[in-house]
């Protein structure tokens, strides 16, 4: 265990440093001197060959990584150039958000998606099973905004339920009115993805030896399925769970637009329209981070599901 | 030679025959394939199926609910949107297509290197691939298409980046079950270079499951393109996509209905379709993963 | 199965009765991703300039709700002289007013650091205005003195409540530097409280107010670029006033909605081509003839909606002093336009690249824009960049053409100055915002801002009129209102006809009847 978690750790690093050194690269072959940028048009050579200076762009290349290497190891992710905040500091500040909005939104499609999944397994090619299979194909259709503006225009307009500004905070009540519409929206197109997995992960398991053994010994078939069979099931069901997580925070970044809602998705978007380098940078550092911390979540998952599984 | 080439299954007329069975046992797979050839002949045909010309704006007419000249209605430029619809399909599937085929190409053959040549190789590219698989593609896409610049080949290039790694990792594994084959190592005896043994003896066998992974990411790939169009990243105007359409739309939404539902329904329609065909297509390859995700 | 149905029913019902009790909170929803700069001296565009106005005074303010010189009053300064040439001004400053969050009281030094400040182009966007100015000096305490170079027509403008005229507290701006934007100081009705990157920025009563205190507690001022979710918001009663989109369908709609007051505000903001006359293939005059025979203003007035906007009469907006209002501008004319691009070398057509701004009320016009050109076979590569990104590129010379929409204090002069000029353009170390690299006016344009004689004034402007259109620097397209709307629970306090920071004041009498 302790050598399969070293061995992960170590894996982790090497995908930090190689996301690091590829944003390096990447924003300095775009075109456009950053120092030009932030000045304006109408700053002075002076000025700029200054700035230069202090953001260190007059120093040889590769001292140049150096710096942004360690730099970004100490939590120093430079400023954003439109704010001139620290970068770490913005990011930080709506992470809370994106992160809750994923969470919710996973829970939510394991809730829905996890049972009818099961169900559907277990009635195999009847009336249900083909309209659990067609209900989550259709869901997993969805253009993630698409299901996000018809949401919005039902239950914040037609029904006036919920905010049109998904983005209040302070109190529990504030809380649940602003995560409800953008965690279903996610959440369903979710649900639907772990419906499809769950189902045929438990029709895999339902065939294996042991579960009609199980079954001829008498014990009681709601007992076979989810004691027995569902654990099994659940190794496949996690791995795509865990991939999963990734197009779900992809996924937020629309859902965040259309609800107005604070967060990684909005703060990548200003950035990306603004040409704000710095904040790019810090922006796809911690995505990494995050995908890096989910695949070993997902590792260490697999070992608690089921302490039989060998980690290697 | 010949006689070992014939030893060797002939895995596409194998795979054409099953996906017909798998096909007829699950008929919705024909629903897809066939709204699948509707769009693509719609979009072949738009410039005689459309009623009008799709930028041509006409401001006594903005923002019309359908009527009988205008089926689906105007949008904010008076520009009728069922035209606007049919122009709008071409710009999709040909970035779909375009993406998802160089992905198909570019992954397989990095799969099928990997996997033949193992080792340090295969470890180091399949990582590579693992860290692009996890990261969002979305996310990646806007920031190669904000970084590039939003026009098509752009926008195709990006979209092709973020779709390589599942299909390397489904060209690698078949390989290196395929690498110790007998009828390859007669090949190699024989003195055939490994570009020729992988091309002749190695790719029809992985062929099937890349298209079946193609069809798939076919349907995420116009998604994204959508994604994409709806943040503002999409090909320029005055061109129609889908994607740009449902931003419009949903800009003037409390104007007009029919101008975000449409495209969103089209949309939806043929991302529907396309899952449905590659169910399909899936089952024939391994009828007992039937709707795996 | 149907358990879950059930809980989830439920869930939903006991969060339908929300009670908006916002009495004292005004929630304002802008049109834009996120704040500027939130420095009074520097802030240009619309939205920072609107919030920036409930914050800060000037030596003398136009009445709120009014735009016309002939509305000015006092505001920091309670009474005013001038020495018959009009060069010499001497303010007389009303005494213990405070600056906000303790920061002391506004005097004479702070006047006299404001507008140096205004008139010192490393710290002002607007230090041309000022560049008449001589000395600025504090005689005594509450006594503020400006001595000119020559006499200015319509000074007074210059130092009342917009742009430069602002006043700020020294001992702020001293402490915060370059900060100061993050936490601008001023004397207005309402006081900076809180910035939240893309979101809001929370204003809250300034108790201490020398008019008085605000009747209204606090303000937020957020960010939501989308129209639609900025409209949907506004329905749902999450923001009591809104920018409008800028077009007659949302007017139309938004006046049908119960307990609405829909206002279209002047000034109105002139949209206007302006072409680069050193690049190819603008360079050649005919290309520019070209473009201005294609432009159908009349169907542009349609399609924007002749309520919210009119069609322009000059290179420069209407109703300003000195506007030319029957200047000689281009009709359409396509036959035209094809003959001189043929004539030009283009007989097929020819391409013109432009940057420009996502936000959605010049978006749309430009699209209109580049199909009327398609007609005469001109080509407008359109690259659409957010906003702020539009603004630095332009001014970098990308764009050979920009669809720039904008509109100034109302005196001649300052549009053909920042437009014009040629010492406005762009590049140059006293760039502004002459985009098209025209010179063609200058000698009027000069000529006229020292003009001690009105006729002659006026003529002058004229001439600088004609000759600009006449090389098409500018092709002007249509002039747009400003268009907002908010519950008529909300008493602004004043009767709203225009507002010279393109925004409705809020004043200390701001405040909801219901």
């Amino acid at each position: 265990m302790t050598a399969f978690l070293v061995r992960r750790l170590a894996f982790a690093c090497v995908t930090l440093f190689a996301v690091l050194t590829l944003v390096f690269v990447l924003v300095r072959i775009v075109p456009g001197d950053p120092a030009q940028l932030i000045l304006g048009d109408q700053a002075s050579r002076e000025a700029i060959v200054a700035l230069q200076h202090r953001l260190g762009l007059d120093l040889p290349l590769a001292q140049q990584y150096t710096v942004f290497l360690t730099g970004a190891l100490r939590g120093d992710w430079g400023v954003s150039m439109v704010s001139g905040q620290p970068v770490i500091g913005e990011v930080l500040r709506v992470l809370p958000w994106t992160i809750e909005l994923t969470l919710v939104s996973l829970v939510l499609g394991i809730l829905l998606g996890v049972p009818a999944g099961v169900y559907a397994a277990i009635h195999r090619n009847r009336l249900i099973d083909y309209a659990v299979r067609i209900s989550s194909l259709f869901g997993l259709s969805f253009p993630p905004f698409v299901a996000a503006i018809i949401l919005l225009l039902l239950f914040a307009i037609a029904l006036p339920w919920f905010p049109v500004i998904s983005a209040r905070s302070g109190s529990l009540m504030a809380w649940y009115q602003s995560i409800t519409l953008p965690a279903v929206s996610l959440g369903l197109i979710s649900a639907a993805y772990v419906t499809r997995v769950t189902r045929s992960a438990m029709l895999e398991v339902l065939s294996e030896d042991y579960v009609r053994t199980a079954r001829a010994k008498g014990v009681p078939w709601n007992a076979v399925i989810w004691r027995h069979a569902l654990r099994n099931a659940l190794i496949p069901i996690i791995t795509v769970v865990g991939l999963y997580l990734g197009i779900l925070i992809g996924n937020s970044v629309l859902t965040e637009i259309v609800f107005s809602r604070p967060g990684l998705g909005k703060l990548l978007i200003g950035a990306l329209n603004q040409r704000d380098y710095p904040m790019l940078q810090g922006m796809m550092v911690i995505y990494t981070l995050i995908v890096v911390l989910v695949n070993l979540l997902t590792d260490l998952a697999y070992g608690f599901v089921d302490p039989r599984v060998k980690l290697k | 030679m010949n006689t070992l080439v014939k030893a060797a299954p002939t895995p596409l007329a194998y795979f054409a025959s099953a996906t017909l069975k798998a096909f007829n046992t699950n008929k919705t797979s024909w629903i897809g394939l066939v709204v699948f050839l509707i769009v693509i002949v719609a979009a072949i045909f738009a410039p005689w199926l459309a009623p009008f010309d799709p930028n041509d704006q006409n401001i006594f007419e903005k923002l019309r609910a359908p009527t009988w000249e205008h089926w689906l209605g105007t949008d904010s430029f008076g520009r009728d949107t069922l035209s606007r619809l049919l122009y709008g399909a071409r710009i999709s599937l040909i970035i779909g297509i375009v993406s998802t085929f160089a992905a198909m190409l570019i992954g397989a053959v990095i799969g099928m290197l990997a996997g033949w040549h193992g080792g340090r190789v295969d470890t180091v590219t399949m990582q590579a691939m693992d860290v692009l698989l996890a990261f969002p593609s979305l996310i990646l896409g806007l920031i190669l298409v904000a970084m590039l610049g939003p026009s098509m080949v752009n926008i195709i290039i990006a979209i092709a980046l973020t779709s390589i790694p599942p299909f390397a990792r489904i060209a690698r594994a078949p390989t290196i079950a395929v690498k110790e084959r007998e009828f390859v190592e007669a090949g190699r005896a024989l003195g055939y270079s490994d570009t020729r043994i992988l091309a002749v003896h190695i790719l029809p066998n992985i062929f099937p499951e890349i298209l079946v992974m193609g069809s798939l990411w076919l349907a995420n790939a116009i998604r994204t393109e959508a994604s994409l169009a709806f943040v503002g990243l999409g090909v320029k105007p005055p061109t129609a996509t889908w994607g740009g359409m449902i931003r419009e739309g949903f800009e003037n939404i409390l104007d007009s209905y029919s101008l975000a539902l449409a495209p969103s329904v089209a949309i939806l329609v043929l991302i529907f379709a396309l899952n449905l065909l590659g169910d399909g297509l899936r089952d024939a390859i391994d009828p007992k993963l039937k709707g795996e995700t | 199965m149907k358990k879950v149905a059930l809980a989830i029913l439920s869930i939903a019902l006991v969060s339908a009765p929300l009670a908006y009790a916002q009495k004292k909170s005004l929630v304002v929803g802008m049109g834009s991703a996120d704040a500027g700069k939130l420095d009074p001296h520097i802030a240009s565009t619309t939205p920072d300039k609107g919030l920036l106005s409930w914050m800060f005074n000037g030596l003398v303010r136009i009445r709120p709700g009014k735009i016309s010189p002939e509305f000015i009053e006092p505001d920091l300064a309670e009474s005013w002289t001038s020495n018959p040439a009009g060069t010499e001004w001497t303010f007389k400053l009303r005494r213990g007013v405070q600056c906000h969050h303790g920061y002391g009281e506004f005097t004479a030094e702070d006047a006299v650091y404001s507008i140096k400040r205004a008139s010192n182009k490393a710290t002002s966007s607007y230090s041309n205005d000022f560049s008449a100015v001589d000395k600025v000096e504090a005689p005594d305490k509450y006594t503020v003195k400006i001595t000119l170079k020559n006499p200015v027509a319509g000074f007074l403008g210059y130092v009342a409540n917009v742009n430069g005229g602002n006043q700020i507290c020294k001992k702020a701006a001293e402490e915060m530097g370059e900060n100061f934007a993050k936490k601008p100081i001023g004397t207005g009705p309402f006081m900076f409280s809180e910035y939240q990157p893309q979101q809001f920025v929370k204003l809250v009563a300034n108790k201490q107010y020398f008019r008085g205190a605000p009747a209204l507690e606090d303000i937020t001022y957020r960010y939501i670029p989308a129209d639609s979710s900025r409209d949907l918001a506004f329905q749902s009663g999450e923001l009591d006033m809104i920018y409008g989109k800028q077009d007659q369908t949302w007017v139309d709609r938004t006046a049908k909605l119960p307990g609405v007051k829909v206002a279209a505000i002047e000034p109105a903001e002139l949209s206007e081509l302006y072409l680069n006359i050193t690049v190819k293939p603008l360079d050649d005059i005919r290309v520019r003839q070209a473009i201005a025979y294609a432009i159908d203003r009349k169907a542009i007035v349609a399609f924007k909606g002749a309520g919210t906007s009119r069609e322009a009469v000059s290179v420069i907006p209407s109703g300003y002093l000195g506007t030319d209002q029957k200047a000689p501008l281009f009709p359409y004319d396509l036959a035209k336009s094809k003959a001189l691009l043929a004539e030009a070398g283009y007989p097929n057509g020819v391409t013109i690249k432009t940057i420009h701004t996502t936000l959605t009320g010049m978006q749309t016009l430009i699209e209109a824009v580049q199909a009327q050109l398609k007609k005469a076979g001109i080509n407008l590569d359109i690259e659409l960049v957010e906003h702020a990104t539009f603004h630095a590129q332009i001014r970098k010379d990308l764009s050979p053409l920009v669809h720039y929409q904008a509109g100034r204090f109302p005196v001649a002069d300052v549009y053909l100055t920042q437009f014009f000029d040629s010492n406005s353009i762009i590049g140059k170390p006293t760039a502004v915002t002459n985009f098209s690299h025209c010179n063609v006016a200058d000698d009027e344009i000069r000529a006229a801002r020292v003009s001690t004689d009105p006729a002659k004034q006026l003529a002058l402007w004229k001439t600088a009129q004609e000759k600009i259109a006449k090389a098409v620097c500018g092709v002007p397209i249509y002039e747009q209102l400003q268009l907002w709307a908010w519950k008529d629970s909300l008493d602004l306090g004043y009767e709203l006809s225009g507002s010279l920071n393109l925004s409705p004041p809020i004043t200390e009498k701001t405040h909801f009847t219901k």
